[in-house]
């Protein structure tokens, strides 16, 4: 006859201990899942990935054709291609840093976590791209990398045009300025002469025309030139008019 | 992140405008989806049917032998003294190279339009517009910064003559880091520093 009473007290025992690694195993990993969770993430949310699968998941009438998802992959493969590069220049500086003590191993474990995302992500868009046309798998990441080398191109070309616009506009002014304080400088000139000597005003005011052309044969507008001088020249017994030539000329210069 | 969570955004198609548009998006969310229904746009533009693109490798020869050609007339249009008309044909020819779909080479991008860049940036300062030459210049450095000495030359040189010295010196300093000491560069260097010395006197 088997002692049930004997028997029971090993198997007690037994169910006490599993029971007790069991409950400590499940406490374990729920307080390491919580903990993983609350690291903060990496990366910002992936949006051309929302957008891909937001896309994928409409229904009915507003199903989109094949050409929209192809490009949202494909927006979606780009940006991916800027996260495994951050990924992998990273990846060097952060374990060093970890070996010297300078960052916490929490940091490191966020980066692994990104990591391992990111891996998973690629392995993701390339199935998702053989299901839309096979074979596209394997080049998908050649075309999302040059898109992403054009993306900076463009950027920077769009900044420098920016850039370029603003230094022309400063550069015009500065010019106007010069040429103003130029011709300010030739008027003190004149009137100094002309105060000293009444008789050869003509004669300077003459004199003055060729220099001011000269001096601005190099900017665009010569045509206005001329006529600027012209009101000067016949009037050109007076201050007064010749001021004005000078003031026109300023006007004209800016323009 | 759970493999297959994600966000479900407020989406919508317009079949005749072919654009993805969202209500109410916020300016991340929505150059985003200019890009998208840019880049979508590109994509039925192709020729094959499937409408994916191809590979990087091999290029379509046609772009490249068009940017050639408006760079060539450039070239002459320069030669013959038409300053302006040889602007206006690079500016055509970099649009091009610019245009080029986003993705073939990038690489080729860079190389076509840094030529083309460099030499608008000396037909502009034909015409003495420093302004616009230092930034062509400065364009295709950005896009071919080692042996591309012609242009951290003009570049240099357009600072010069807008008199902007120091960031000419420094300019120079750079370029000549990058070509290690190209002959013109040398020159230009020793004349800003003269510049340069004269003007503290």
């Amino acid at each position: 006859m088997v002692d049930w009473l004997g028997l029971a007290i090993p198997f007690a025992y037994l169910a006490v201990l599993i029971g007790s690694m069991a409950t400590f195993s499940s406490l374990y990993r729920k307080r390491k899942a919580a903990k993983a969770a609350s690291l903060g993430p990496w990366f910002p949310p992936h949006l051309q990935r929302n957008i891909y699968l937001s896309l994928l998941h409409l229904e009915g009438s507003k199903k989109v054709p094949d050409t929209v998802l192809k490009a949202a992959l494909l927006r979606r493969a780009t940006e991916d291609i800027h996260r495994i590069i951050a990924v992998r220049t990273g990846k060097q500086a952060c374990s060093n840093l970890l070996q010297r003590g300078s960052v916490g191993d929490e940091l490191w474990q966020r980066f692994q976590r990104a990591e391992r995302e990111t891996e998973e992500e690629l392995r993701d868009v390339v199935n998702e791209a053989n299901g839309i046309q096979p074979g596209w798998g394997q080049t998908i990441f050649q075309s999302a990398n040059e898109i992403a080398n054009h993306d900076l191109i463009r950027r920077r070309i769009a900044e420098e045009e920016t850039e370029t616009a603003r230094e022309k506009d400063w550069w015009e002014k500065k010019r106007a300025g010069i040429q103003s304080d130029f011709m300010r400088e030739l008027e003190d000139e004149k009137r100094s002469t002309s105060a000293t000597m009444d008789a050869p005003v003509l004669a300077t005011n003459k004199g003055g025309a060729p220099v001011n052309a000269g001096t601005r044969g190099g900017s665009d507008d010569d045509a206005v030139l001329v006529e600027a001088g012209g009101p000067a020249a016949p009037g050109g017994t007076q201050q007064q008019t010749s001021g004005g030539g000078g003031g026109g000329k300023k006007k004209k210069g800016k323009k | 992140m759970d493999a297959l969570a994600f966000t479900q955004l407020p989406l919508a198609y317009d079949p005749d405008t072919k654009a993805v548009s969202s209500p109410s998006a916020p300016p991340s969310l929505a150059a985003e989806l200019a890009d998208l229904t840019a880049l979508h746009k590109s994509l039925l533009a192709l020729d094959n049917p499937s409408k994916v693109p191809p590979p990087p490798v091999p290029v379509n020869p046609r772009r490249s032998a068009q940017i050639q050609k408006l760079r060539e007339s450039g070239n002459a249009a320069y030669r013959k003294g038409q300053h302006h008309e040889a602007v206006k044909l690079y500016g055509l020819g970099i649009s091009m190279a610019l245009s080029r779909p986003d993705w073939e080479p990038a690489s080729l991008v860079r190389e076509e339009a840094s030529g083309l860049f460099a030499n608008r940036a000396q037909a502009h300062m034909a015409v003495q517009q420093w302004a616009e030459g230092g930034g062509d210049a400065k364009c295709s450095v950005e896009l071919k910064k080692v042996g591309n000495a012609k242009a951290w030359w003009r570049r240099g040189k357009c600072l010069c003559e807008m008199g902007r010295w120091e960031e000419a010196r420094e300019w120079v300093r750079e370029g000549l880091g990058m070509e290690g000491g190209e002959a013109d560069l040398v020159a230009l260097s020793k004349e800003i520093d003269a510049a340069l010395e004269k003007r503290r006197k």
